[in-house]
């Protein structure tokens, strides 16, 4: 039992496996720091709040300094400008807005009033509205109605119920408009959330098929009967990506349809439940306020889009021949696939769950990755960040002519075979 | 004189071993080859090398007259290399294993036909060839990938063990379709074996290899004589244990 435990042990951690496993350890660790450091920015960014103060009176001063004394540090502006300008300026992701003469409608007519919440929209990523739900507004709202019950906790008013009622903006690309950020980002959320993940299992599969599919050949030899044979080495590595390629699509669209059929049938249970003209108007509403936010993504931009997608998958291919011929055997193929995988899986959390383009220095480590610019090229697009979209671009075809040319060295060196670098060949 | 092969002066290292040093010799038109060696003489480093998949570090080899070096491409349309325990795309009938062989050799229909029709009378499987490989056992395997290698007429076939591992039937059989191949369509064969007995039923010439070098040379006759031996495995082992 101890001889077999042994060899069988020796044999699945070879040193492959454990570098492979090194590398993951690494790369899992680098990933949690990321995601602690970008959540963690988000919280403290939630404990700031920004107020638009048009009103100026003691009870919006009282306002603030109650914040204060729940520890919140306040940001307050007084000046009457647009509110897109205001966020702009101020490089706040959010402000709650003091109407002028709030103070007189609340303490003088007894009447219920209306304060603005303002967004800035920055990313469409689903997981951005969870961020998102803790805003200025909601804080000012809490403060306001415990100084409202001080004040009149000998009065009978009804008004006290609701004495503050919530009408919301989101800005982006310098417009602004009358609509609430999560339903903007919801209503995008249908292709936002589809792409990336179409495009993760694309890769992770094309991957892993083509670093399988050539670690079978080596150990059967017969690749090297197709190496030795009259095909160029090109046509032979091309028809082997392109097989890859069309079983990966397959895959994605088997996948990929799955997860909108699964989308839609929530989307349908939920229908149930709301009236049908309500809906409609509603999305009719959105669309409009996706369109003057300039949030809409044009036809050039969907060729664009197309371009970096193509750029990825072609690059991922290429990877994945020259780690298949880097293999040993068909155990290596197992974790031969693990560099691509953790490369995808980065920015495809990371853009699922934050804006990439706002992460400060760590945004640079992502951009070496080329799968992160087609993760974020939507977002590039709906956020008018045209250098950056071009720029991933451009950046994605030199890395596939570079990788391109080493696979195909590699499919006209020892290395496939002797898994060492050659010799310098000696004149006669 | 016009050698099928011709092999001067050819070296190899693997980093600081050197698997191959300075090995010249000439093979002519539908002669048979025989390489002699232990495990890790170098034999399958030199078929390599003329088969273009490992590029030599010294020397050169000339294929009917095209260079390993300068040449590869021309090179590969005048060889076949079969490798040592090759295997065949599994999920294909015998059939269509050879249809696809003959597919990456010729671009003419009547040519690919041709080639298959004579890849199915070499390797004898009959009805059998319409049923996947996954089916076969390793002697039908070894005589339909011995089939699909000499099928193109290729003027050097590179066989890397041929026999390795099938019975003695089997091994007869091979060896009866590698003489005929050489004999009728003038294919020249360069194979490396362990087996004394196939080298001196099947090779026209010989050489006994150790480290990388040639150790001995010859015709089978001429071996014996000049080691005054009466078999092969006897000159075999004298010339390791000498050298």
């Amino acid at each position: 039992m101890k001889n077999l435990l042994k060899k069988e042990l020796s044999e699945l951690l070879n040193k492959q496996m454990l570098l492979g496993l090194l590398v993951s350890f690494i790369l899992i660790v680098m990933l949690g720091s990321v995601m602690t450091s970008t959540v963690s920015g988000t919280l403290d960014t939630s404990g700031e709040v920004h107020i638009i103060d048009l009103d100026n009176t003691d009870f919006t001063q009282q306002i603030i300094a109650k914040l204060e004394e729940k520890d919140y540090t306040v940001k307050t502006v007084s000046e009457n400008k647009a509110y897109e300008l205001i966020l702009s300026e101020q490089n706040w992701s959010d402000a709650a807005v003091l109407p002028a003469g709030m103070t007189d409608l609340l303490y003088n007519q007894h009447q219920a009033c209306q304060i603005d919440s303002v967004k800035a929209l920055k990313t469409t990523s689903a997981m951005s509205i969870a961020f998102a739900e803790n805003s200025s507004a909601d804080y000012v709202i809490s403060v306001m109605k415990e100084l409202l019950s001080e004040t009149y906790l000998t009065e009978d008013l009804s008004f006290l119920e609701s004495p503050v009622s919530v009408v919301s903006y989101t800005t982006a690309n310098g417009k602004n408009v009358q609509a609430d950020s999560a339903e903007i980002i919801s209503s995008l959320a249908m292709f936002d959330q589809l792409m990336p993940l179409v495009l993760f299992l694309l890769i992770v599969l094309t991957a892993q098929t083509i670093i399988t599919a050539v670690a079978a050949e080596k150990t059967d030899k017969t690749l090297e009967i197709l190496l030795a044979s009259p095909v160029p080495r090109i046509t032979i590595i091309g028809a082997k990506m392109l097989a890859a390629l069309i079983t990966a699509v397959i895959y994605a669209v088997v996948y990929g349809t799955g997860f909108l059929i699964s989308m839609l049938t929530n989307v349908n249970r939920a229908a149930e439940n709301i009236d049908i003209g309500e809906a409609f108007a509603n999305l009719i509403h959105m669309q409009e306020a996706v369109r003057t936010l300039e949030l809409q993504i044009p036809f050039l931009g969907w060729v664009g889009v197309i371009v970096h997608l193509l750029l990825t998958i072609g690059i991922a291919l290429t990877a994945s021949m020259i780690l298949g011929g880097l293999v040993e055997d068909a155990k290596g193929s197992q974790t031969a696939s693990i560099p691509i995988l953790v490369c995808t899986m980065f920015p495809y959390v990371l853009s699922m769950v934050s804006d990439i383009r706002g992460m400060g220095s760590v945004k640079y480590l992502l951009y070496l990755i080329p799968f992160t610019h087609t993760f974020i090229s939507t977002s590039c697009l709906r956020f008018h960040d045209m250098g950056l979209f071009f720029g991933g671009m451009i950046y994605q075809l030199i890395f596939l002519i570079a990788i391109a040319c080493a696979a195909l060295k590699l499919y006209q060196s020892d290395i496939l075979f002797t898994h060492r670098f050659a010799n310098k060949r000696t004149k006669n | 004189m016009n050698y099928a092969l011709d092999v001067q002066h050819l070296a190899k290292s693997y980093g600081k071993k050197q698997a191959v040093k300075d090995v010249s010799f000439q093979i002519q038109e539908g002669e048979i080859f025989g390489l002699m060696g232990m495990n890790g003489a170098g034999k399958t480093t030199i078929l390599r090398m003329l088969a273009t998949l490992l590029r030599p570090d010294s020397g050169d080899a000339f294929i009917a007259g095209n260079s390993i070096v300068k040449n590869p491409e021309k090179v590969r349309a005048c060889i076949s290399y079969l490798p040592d325990e090759a295997g065949a795309y599994k999920t294909m009938t015998g059939k269509n294993y050879l249809q696809f062989i003959a597919g990456l050799y010729f671009k003419e229909v009547p040519r690919q036909k041709e080639c298959v029709a004579l890849g199915k009378e070499i390797c004898g499987l009959g009805d059998a060839l319409e049923q996947k490989i996954n089916t076969y056992s390793r002697g039908m395997t070894r005589k339909l990938v011995l089939a699909r290698t000499v099928m193109t007429k290729p003027k050097l076939a590179i066989l890397d063990e041929p026999t390795s591992g099938l019975d003695v039937l089997n091994s007869l059989d091979i060896r009866k379709t590698i003489r005929k191949c050489a004999e009728e369509y003038g294919t020249a064969f360069l194979l490396s074996s362990h087996h004394m007995q196939e080298v001196s039923s099947t090779a026209h010439k010989a050489a006994v290899m150790k480290d990388g070098q040639f150790l001995a040379e010859g015709t089978p006759q001429e071996l014996l004589q000049k080691y005054q031996a009466e078999t092969l495995e006897e000159v075999f082992e004298k010339a390791v244990r000498n050298a």
